[in-house]
């Protein structure tokens, strides 16, 4: 188990092994702008601003070039968190897609926590 | 003397097993060929040796190839080309795998379209001969052939104009800005025979590629479709849905390295004398997705 953190909320959810960052998100009720979710449209990047990661499929040069990934640049579908890692969204803020995901997942959401 | 249909699309895939694995098993054409880096397939109904290549390494579309009727076709196509201003190259029998002499021409658009006339026979898996009506064993969707491709210009006018002057296809379906004459065309549907569409071009970046189509039946097709997309974790984008442009029902869906790909069923009839349909920019949504009457914002930003 890997955690995963997403700035600027800092909304925190757990990763399983080999699981990609995205998939991560998705199972604890999170989502974000996505795209083809299978490494070709490089809609999902993210910078990563702290952690490793490995890419166990092989991603296409020209959706993340070595250089982009040598500044930071993480491919949030195909990326596997190899211990705790944090990233930050361009252009888009993590939003909760599922209540119940996110119980299950072990994380109260606002909505939850007043009640509502 | 005509372009008869698209025969065949060439792209790239991150991973060959894995893209063996989305056509082979999922979509169920038939590897008919394959060496190092690449693997060939065709449709169940598909008569021609190959419809579908796949490469080894990066993402997107390497060329789409048309096949013609005549083999003077590619030198009067050829011309027209030039004429229009267009790069060319003649291809010999052997430079692709089971395809005759031909003609490779670079769209205005920057993507690559191969003229071709003869690709070798295999027959479809039904044969000519008192034919069951399907195949008994197909495997996953078992998509019976190619159907056409959607792919991005920074100049739908010109590309268009391209296929119109040089290829002789019509269009079908056209999104403007406005219905004058003079409006900014933003999408185009283009046909060479009677299909609803053998090409298509939106708005966008050059030498893109939006998606790539086979062929299904009915809506019944299409549900069934997306419940083996379901089965097989396949990544779906919208669907099963409605065009407004072109009828057709259909999914959007993505093989295993975001290439998009789409099952498309029932466009209506095209003829060159039946008036070409406009959309509105502002019923674009409905155009695209007649149902939700709504793009998503993937429509236009997830090419490959
Ligand atoms: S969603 Fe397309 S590359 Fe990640
Ligand atoms: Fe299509």
């Amino acid at each position: 188990m890997a955690s995963v953190t997403v700035d600027p909320d800092g909304i925190t959810v757990q990763a399983r092994d080999g699981e990609c960052i995205l998939s991560a998100l998705n199972r604890s009720g999170y989502g974000y702008r996505t795209g083809c979710r299978r490494g070709g449209c490089a809609l999902c990047k993210a910078d990563l601003v702290s952690g490793e990661v490995s890419y166990p499929v092989v991603v296409a040069d020209s959706v993340l070039p070595a250089e982009e990934q040598a500044g930071g640049a993480c491919l949030t579908c195909r990326a596997v968190p190899h211990g705790d890692v944090v990233i930050r969204l361009r252009d888009d803020r993590l939003r909760c897609t599922s209540s119940f995901l996110a119980a299950l997942a072990g994380r109260v959401t606002p909505a939850v926590e007043r009640n509502i | 003397m005509s372009v008869m249909r698209l025969g065949y699309v060439h792209a790239r895939v991150t991973d060959l097993a894995d893209a063996k694995q989305h056509y082979g098993e999922t979509l169920g054409l038939r590897a008919v060929h394959e060496e190092p880096g690449k693997v060939y397939f065709k449709g169940w109904d598909e008569y021609d040796h190959h419809s579908v290549v796949v490469e080894e390494g990066g993402v997107g579309l390497v060329k789409l190839g048309y096949k013609v009727s005549e083999l003077t076709d590619l030198e009067l196509y050829e011309k027209r080309a030039q004429q229009f201003g267009c790069i060319t190259e003649r291809m010999s029998a052997g430079d692709n795998l089971e395809v005759g002499d031909g003609v490779r021409v670079v769209l205005p658009s920057s993507h690559v379209v191969e003229l071709y006339h003869e690709m070798t026979t295999v027959g479809t898996d039904v044969g000519s001969h008192n034919p069951e009506v399907f195949p008994r064993h197909l495997v996953g969707v078992g998509v019976p052939r190619v159907d056409h491709a959607l792919l991005t210009t920074s100049d739908v006018a010109t590309t268009e104009r391209f296929f119109k002057d040089v290829l002789d296809f019509y269009p079908t379906e056209r999104v403007a800005t406005t219905l004058d004459d003079d409006a900014h065309v933003i999408g185009t549907w283009l046909t060479a025979g009677n299909t609803v569409h053998d090409i298509a071009f939106i708005e966008g970046p050059d030498n893109k590629l939006h998606h790539f189509a086979f062929e299904l039946g009915d809506w019944n097709e299409i549900g069934r479709a997306g419940a083996i997309f379901s089965m097989d974790d396949v990544s779906v984008d919208v669907g099963p849905t409605q065009h407004g442009i072109t009828r057709g029902r259909t999914i959007y869906f993505f093989d295993p390295s975001g290439n998009r790909n789409e099952v498309f069923a029932g466009g209506y009839v095209a003829f060159p004398d039946r008036p070409c349909v406009t959309w509105t920019v502002d019923q674009i949504g409905k155009g695209i997705f007649y149902v939700s009457r709504e793009l998503n914002e993937r429509f236009t930003s997830v090419l490959t």
